[in-house]
Formats: C-alpha cells, structure tokens, sequence
C-alpha cells in the first residue's frame, strides 16, 4: 500500500540534471533515502513536498499530485535541510505559529503536544538564537509535527546532532513509523541510516541505484563474491576443507582467523554449520564483512549496481 | 611503535654486498614520516615573514598577474611625474615638481585608489576565507597578526610615496651640475621623504581599519574609497563656504594712481579659525596643514591654506586617527576567534 | 554496566599507557563561564592518554571552548589544564609551538595552491623557508595529495579539502594533533580513506591525535580511548575496548528457518531469544557454540552469522531503558548481567 507515488519523475535545472527518471513507491514506516552529496535527494524531497515541480513525470501523495496542492500540507510535514527559523521566537511561539498556519482547532495543546514529543519541554520558553543546532533540529520537527502529519519528510535531520539527542531523534521517528506514518528521511551518514530504517533508496547521480533492504540488495549483488570471516577451533584444516568445495573462489589465512571468498552465498551458508560439525571443528565465529550498509553503499557508488 | 627509521634496508644481509656484478648492495630507502629537529625560528621572524608575504601580497606578487594591475599600473602613474621631470630638466628647465608636495591632486587620487584595493587584498582575504584560527593556532600572540599586516601596508605604502621621490631626486641631480646644486637638491629631498612617511603610516592604518571591518573586498574597497573622497569633499565644501564668508564685503583701494585707478588692493585677510578647522576633516588637508605647520611651503593646489600656530592641532589630530585606526585594527583581531 | 560517572566522583582513569607514558592532556575542574552567564565547560577534570582519542560529546559552546583553552588561546574561568606538559595559560606559545589543529570549518584560501598554502603554514609555524618547503611537500604526499597539490584549492573536492588541512597541521611537526570533525562532509569513501589516514598517523608517525567527531562508528574503529563529555563536564573517560568489551551472548542469523531454529534450541535447553531478525543465545562455556552449530546442522538451515556481541560506545548515550521484560534489547543486555 503506497502512499507515496513516484513515477518517472525527472528535474532538471539548465543542463543539470538533479533527478533522473525516478520510479519508486513509498509506504508506511521509515524509509531511508541515501546518496552522496548532489546526488538529488534534497530535490526528491522538495518535491514530493510540493515545493518544487517535477520537470517531468508524476508525484502522487494518496494518488493527489503535491504540486500546486496547498491540501497536501494537512497530511504532510516536512523538517528542511537549512536553518528556517525564526531565530528571535522561542521554540514554544515558533510552534504555535505553525500550528495557527494550519488553522488547527485547538494550537495550545498540538503545540504541547508536538513539544513533548520531541522533549523540547524544558527548552521551549527560550529563545531559538540560545538553541543549539540539535536543538534547533528538534524545533523543527515539533513544528512539522504539530499538525498530526500521517507523512513527515525529513532531509538530513540528524546533522549536527550528538549521540545522545541521535539516539533519541532516531527512537522518535521508530515510534512514529510503528504507529503507521511514512516517515522519509533523508541522510549521507550511513552509520545512521543503518540503525534505523528497514528500507532504503540509493540514489547516485540523480537516479534511483537500488531499493529495499539493504541485506537483500547485497544478496542481488550476485557478481561480487561475498566474503566471510571465519574463526575455528582449527583454521587451517577448515581452510584446506573450503578450498576443495565449489563455491569457495579464495581463502585467506591471517592472524585474525579465515577470510573466505564465496560465489555461491547460498550453498556456504548451507553447508558451513555441516562441514564443521562433521569435521568436528568447533565454529566461533562467522561473519560477513561486507555486508554493512557502508559497504553496499561503496558498492553501489562504483558499479551502480550488478 | 618508534616514529622513524632511517636506516636504508639494503639488498641480501645487511652490511653484506649483494651478489657479485650486481653492485655493491641496492638499498631500499624507508619514506616513512620523518621528525623534524632543526631549527624554529621565533616569534619575530613569524611576524617578519608573514609582513613580508603580505608586503609581496600588497604588490599583487603570489597571487597571478590580475592581481599585480592596479598596484603597479598605480606605482608607475605616481613615477611619471618624476620621469617628465627628469625629461624636462634635461633640456634645460627648472625643476617642475616638488620633493614636497608632488603633484598634490594627482596623488591624493593614485594613493586612496591603492589602499582602497590594496588593503583588503591584505586582511579582508584572509576573513573571508576563514583562514585566522590557522594563523592564532600557531606560536605568536594574536596581536602579532594585525601587526604583520601593518607593518606591510606602511612598507607598501611607502613605496608608492618614496619611490617617485628618489626618481625625481634622481632624475634631478642628473640634470644640475655643481655640489652646491646637488646639495640644494638633497635638503629639498628630505622633508619630502618625511612627508611621505607621514602619508603611508596614517594612510596604511586607516585603510586597513576600514578594510579589516569586512571580509567582502568589494565592500572594503568602496567603505576606503568613500572614507576618503566624502572626507576630502567635505573639507573642501567646509573651506569654499568659508573663504566666500572671509571674501564678502568690498575690496578696500589703498592707492589710487593718477586717473583714478586702483593701483592696490588690500590684501585678502589671513585665513580665519574656521578655515583653519575646516582642514582638520580630511586626511589629505591634515597632511598638507602638518607639512606646512613644520615649514613646507604653499602650493596652490591644496586644500587648506597655511594653518600658522593652529598647525599644532593638525598634528595632534592626525596622531588621535592614527592612534584609533591602530587601536581598532589591534581590537578587531583581539579575540581569537576558531570558528 | 558501569553507570557514567557525574562530577565530584572520580573519572574511571585510562586504561593505556598510564604508568609508563606521561599523559598528553590534562584537566583539572576546567570551568568557563562567558559573560551573561553561559557555562561552556563546568568543572572537567579529564586525563588524555598518548594515542588516539575520540572526544565525543562536547557540541557547540563546550568543545570549541576546550579546543581553545587547549590552544592557550583563552583562559579559563577556574581550573587548569596542561597539554603535553606546558600549562595553557603560562605556557600558550609552547603549546602552539607542538599542537597542530585542524578546523571543522572551511578555512582555506581558493585561490592559492596547496603547496603554497602549506610552506606559508609551515612558516607562520617558525619553520625556515627551506624547511618549509620541504616538511610541506613531504606532508602533502603522506596525506595522499600528488599533482593536485600544484592547483589552486578553490578547484578542490571537499575531501582534498580536508587533506589539506589535515598536512597543514602536519607540517610543523606537532607532538599532539587535535582534529575536530575530519570527516565532515565527506562521502563514505572519502570518509574512509580519511580515517585510515589518522589511523596511519597515530600508529607510524608517533603522534598523539584527539578526534572530536559525533560518529561513534568511526569512533569506535581507529580511536584507542575514549572521552565523553556531557553539559560541560565529563561523561566518560575510558580505553575503547572497555567499552567495547565482548558481551556473553551469541548471535545468530539463519537465512530461512528462524523459527525452527528458535524452538529447536530452546527445546536443547539453551534460551533464545529474537532480537530483530537474528536469535541471541547466552554463553554458557564453550559448549554452547558447538550446541548451536550442530542445532543447525541437524536441521539443515543456512548458517549466516554467528558472532559474539560485542558492547558499543553508543550505549554509553542510552538511558537505561523503560523497557521491560520479553523485548529484545533489554534482553541482551540482561543476559550479559550476571
């Protein structure tokens, strides 16, 4: 069920081409949208949030295009890049000024509300110019919070930030994306990314390299032999054991333990836990290396794709 | 884990030759970090080299031949005058063009373009591009940089004033033949010489002051160039205002000839204190009012008339703009800023 | 878990070098207060062992303070604090003299070439013309910059960029290098060869780096220590393997047949649990591996992962958890509490 339709969305500027043809779905939860820097993720976003027009192509929010659409903004929030606040306004006017932009019922409490939830309480009597750069990242979120938004888009939302208001930030967006919203965020800080969310889109050079989990996209990735490091109870003997099978394409012996080269991740996997046990080798340790989101990522960026 | 070695690995065993014909032994050499224990000079040659890099910067050297066009194209128009000397002289005319006051107008003009675009090649470069915390992170104090810059700038500066001078001397005793004459030409040179020191080291401070107020250079250059041209025209209005008061009112004939006609007038009176305060508005007339409170002679073309006993007041004047434009120049860089 | 140690207690002391190498940095109720009363550092008292250390924390008003006071660039409200043995008050120039620091801002010139940039450095570092021009081409190779080096920065990526600031410390020959972000704006690859260089540094040149970044990741790959610092006042100060110590518990990752796995080895008696799409079993001795591999084995199910977990820094920034029983965080970290 998406709620988010792109479909071959292109946006050039003069001979810059910032997206290039994009076909992607996005639904519910958290969705992560990766990519170097330029490589047009800023764009996406302003897009999909009605700020910008596709040059071509369509972009729907519940099959509603955003462009031209001030109705999208009930459903919609979006936490921007660059610093868009009021620097002299403290966090709690800064709120409930957007909440009276949306014409909500009762601002007071959304502004309460979206304050608590992103545990600005205590700081929100102060003026943003004393915030922080956190701080103020949380200040805009409460502000693209305030009016219940089922869709938040945010773009680098975690710049700045230290570990500590990360964590929090990234629980935050965890709970909204379990409760159903379709969070979009956007981050070229993998080590973030990976924590949080289950589905990611690669973007590189203004197209789309791959979607999904990231796990899975390295298992697509049939033409790089993925490699495992291996310890046992008897390295050398299991080595001799891996080299004489089929999918083993290279072992390597150094003092940490094995590094295994396979072409058939599959079959490895298959018959590790076997071939030990009959070999009466104990296993202590087998670990993909390269199969953390940096080195897909790596992967992606040279060779987009297979 | 030792941070170097220097010893080379050479070819089979160490000390041992390799084999026969090959050469006594090929050698490996280890390019790995090496400490440094020479020499380290301290802060005042920290401060003389960064000024000399700023003198050269100030030149437009170092920086590729867009930046040399203004400085140089300045420093040769301001030699002309001196080289048509040289050239007058030579067939036989007196000397055109005083060691003192040059050829005033022109001057004022070449001068307040060069530290208008000079100046913020020097400080408003260096803000702009952030580059300070590198300078205050390393072994000087913080007021060494703004010093650096000034004495570069005066030194620059002073180019662009002595330089003509020593020409026009140059050019001068080329031209006179006799001791006497050479001597003549030498005590005129001095005062001059001392003229243009008081130009480039109250020039040099105000502009880079102004300058050092922004990193843009193009706002630098014109907040120096307005600095001086609004200075200098409001002078000039304050004492046109003024000589028109002291002019009204009949000129009184002393003498008449036979028929009637007036054979003299009474002189224009002396200029009046209000004159006189009108030239303390700009630095150029502050200049002129010094030089001649301490025995220049008048030119007709300055901006103020001989300021008498008042000239005192020039001079603690121009001393207060120095004294400030140094302060603030000292202030602006007192905080270390690392961001 | 150790919990974090707050003001007035005694920070845990490092577990490097400690009796033998004298410590590079130390800090003693370090305080800054600015007037109208912000509190940029209240009371740090922290020691930085030689080697490499990540300062993590310290955002905004606090680490730019430190970094200053450091510097002998300003002074502190109250306390102390010594950088390789000089005091930064008394001792400013000395510490300059030794200390190459590399901004997280932009701070470099566009429209001179690298080289050239750096023998100015090197030279405004007290080093002699020729000395400078040498110690910088020399720094401009270790950083990795060749025939760029001639181009003006302006043309440069960011990640040359922030080569270039990286050679200009490095060419004065400093004892102590403080690096504040260095993998600022840097793509991954960038990031990566960055952080193998200061790994490089740290290990061959025998010098002292402190790292500040945000990134426990990267942290936690080429850092030997740690200091954490919390609203001015230290958090944490340890060695890295203490933080990232081994936990006693497997985990496990099979690529199809979880649940089978799960009921299988619980009926063998050793207490799964799901965590996420893996299973975590608590280590009982030696036993539990060859337990698991032949659970596996037995049931013919891919064997994807198996690893012994270990800590990480980040927990360090997690409150305990309101998170009860049966869920699966808290409860790999109740299997590693005995």
């Amino acid at each position: 069920m998406s709620v988010i339709k792109i479909e071959n969305v292109s946006r050039w500027y003069g001979n810059v081409v910032a997206v290039n043809d994009i076909t992607v779905d996005i639904g519910p939860g958290v969705t992560g949208l990766l990519g170097p820097n330029g490589a047009g993720k800023s764009t996406i976003l302003h897009m999909i949030a009605g700020f910008l027009a596709p040059s071509r192509g369509s972009l729907t929010v519940h099959d509603v295009p955003t462009w031209h659409n001030p109705d999208i903004y009930r459903t919609l929030g979006l936490v921007p890049e660059r610093d868009s606040v009021y620097a002299f306004l403290t966090g709690e006017e800064f709120v409930r000024a957007t909440a009276k932009l949306h014409r909500l019922g009762n601002p007071g409490a959304a502004t309460r509300r979206a304050i608590e939830m992103t545990e600005m309480s205590s700081a929100a009597d102060r003026r943003i110019a004393t915030y922080s750069k956190g701080m103020r990242q949380r200040i805009k979120v409460a502000a693209a919070l305030v009016h219940d938004p089922e869709i938040l888009l945010l773009d680098e939302p975690f710049n700045g930030m230290d570990p500590r208001q990360r964590i929090h930030m990234m629980e935050l967006l965890a709970k909204l994306g379990a409760e159903g919203r379709t969070i979009l965020f956007s981050s070229h800080i993998l080590e973030e990314v990976e924590k949080l969310s289950g589905t990611i889109q690669v973007m590189v050079a203004g197209r789309l390299a791959a979607s999904g989990d990231f796990r899975e996209i390295r298992r697509l990735m049939t033409s790089r032999p993925h490699v495992f490091n291996v310890r046992s109870s008897d390295d050398r003997r299991l080595a001799a054991l891996l080299v004489g099978r089929p999918y083993t394409t290279a072992v390597e012996l150094t003092a940490k333990g094995l590094q295994v080269r396979t072409s058939d991740f599959g079959a490895f996997c298959a018959q590790i836990a076997t071939l030990t046990r009959d070999q009466k080798i104990a296993l202590r340790e087998l670990l993909p290396t390269d199969e953390s989101l940096e080195s897909v990522f790596g992967y992606l960026i040279s060779s987009q794709g297979n | 884990m030792s941070a170097n070695t220097s010893a080379p690995m050479t070819g089979g065993q160490t000390g041992q030759a390799g084999p026969a014909g090959v050469g006594a032994g090929s050698v490996i050499h280890d390019l790995g970090y090496r400490r440094y224990d020479g020499l380290r000079l301290g802060r005042a040659q920290i401060v003389r080299a960064l000024a000399w890099h700023s003198f050269r910067a100030a030149f437009g050297f170092g920086r590729g031949a867009k930046a040399k066009i203004v400085p140089l194209v300045a420093l040769v128009a301001l030699c002309l005058p001196a080289i048509v000397n040289a050239f007058a002289m030579s067939r036989g005319n007196a000397r055109i063009v005083d060691y003192d006051t040059y050829t005033p107008t022109f001057r004022d003009l070449l001068m307040t373009v060069f530290v208008a675009v000079q100046a913020p090649e020097l400080v408003s470069r260096d803000l702009r591009s952030r580059v300070l915390p590198l300078y205050f992170a390393r072994p000087i104090k913080t007021i060494d940089y703004p010093l650096a810059k000034y004495l570069a700038f005066t030194g620059a500066c002073l180019v662009m004033m002595e330089l003509p001078l020593l020409l026009l001397y140059g050019g001068s005793i080329a031209n006179v033949h006799g001791g006497a004459a050479v001597w003549g030409q030498t005590r005129a040179l001095i005062p001059g010489l001392l003229v243009g020191l008081m130009w480039a080291v109250v020039l040099a401070a105000i502009s880079l002051f102004l300058a050092s107020l922004t990193g843009r250079r193009a706002f630098a250059t014109g907040a120096v160039a307005i600095f001086f041209l609004l200075t200098f025209t409001l002078a000039e209005i304050l004492l046109q205002v003024e000589s028109n008061l002291n002019q009204v009112g009949p000129a009184v004939p002393v003498q008449t000839g036979p028929g009637g006609q007036i054979v003299k007038h009474v002189l224009p009176p002396a200029p009046d204190v209000a004159e006189k305060v009108s030239g303390l508005f700009s630095p150029f007339t502050l200049f002129d009012g010094v030089r001649m409170w301490l025995g220049g002679a008048a030119d007709p073309a300055d901006g103020v008339a001989n300021p008498g006993a008042f000239g005192v007041v020039y001079a603690l004047v121009l001393i207060a703009i120095l004294a400030l434009c140094l302060y603030g120049l000292a202030a602006r860089y007192r905080k270390a800023r690392l961001a | 878990m150790t919990p974090p140690t707050g003001p007035g207690a005694e920070p845990a002391a490092d577990a490097g070098l400690g009796a033998v190498a004298p410590p590079v940095i130390q800090a003693a109720a370090l305080t800054k207060v600015y007037p109208g009363g912000v509190i940029a550092l209240g009371g740090l008292t922290v020691t930085f062992a030689p080697g490499v250390t990540g300062l993590i924390g310290a955002n905004g008003a606090g680490k730019s303070t430190l970094i200053k006071i450091l510097l002998g660039l300003v002074e502190p409200t109250e306390g102390t604090a010594t950088v390789l043995g000089h005091d930064s008050v008394t001792g400013g120039e000395q510490i300059r003299q030794v200390v190459g620091y590399m901004p997280e801002h932009d701070c470099l010139p566009p429209d001179v070439s690298a080289t050239e940039f750096v023998t100015h450095m090197g030279r405004m570092s007290g080093l002699p013309a020729t000395a400078a021009r040498e110690r910088a081409a020399e720094a401009l190779r270790h950083v990795g910059l060749h025939e760029e080096r001639y181009r003006q920065i302006g043309t440069y990526s960011t990640g040359m960029k922030q080569r270039v600031k990286l050679a200009q410390a490095l060419a004065g020959d400093p004892r102590l290098l403080l690096l504040d972000e260095p993998t600022n704006g840097l793509d991954p690859a960038g990031r990566n060869a960055m952080l193998e260089l200061i790994e490089r540094i740290g290990v061959e040149f025998g010098i002292s780096i402190v790292v500040a970044s945000h990134l426990l990741g990267e942290i936690e790959r080429i850092c030997d220590h740690l200091v954490a610092i919390e609203g001015g006042r230290l958090l944490r100060a340890d060695s890295i393997d203490t933080f990232t110590r081994a936990s006693q518990t497997l985990l496990i990752e099979v690529e199809e047949g979880l649940a089978a796995l799960q009921e299988e080895l619980t009926r063998r008696g050793l207490r799964p649990t799901a965590y996420q799409r893996s299973l975590l079993v608590p280590i009982g001795g030696d036993g539990t591996y060859d337990a698991v591999r032949d659970t596996v084995a037995d049931l013919g199910l891919p064997l994807s992962r198996m690893e012994q977990r270990r800590h990480q820094v980040e927990e360090l920034f997690r409150d305990p958890g309101p998170a009860g029983p049966g869920t699966a965080d808290s409860a790999w970290e109740a299997a590693d509490v005995r």
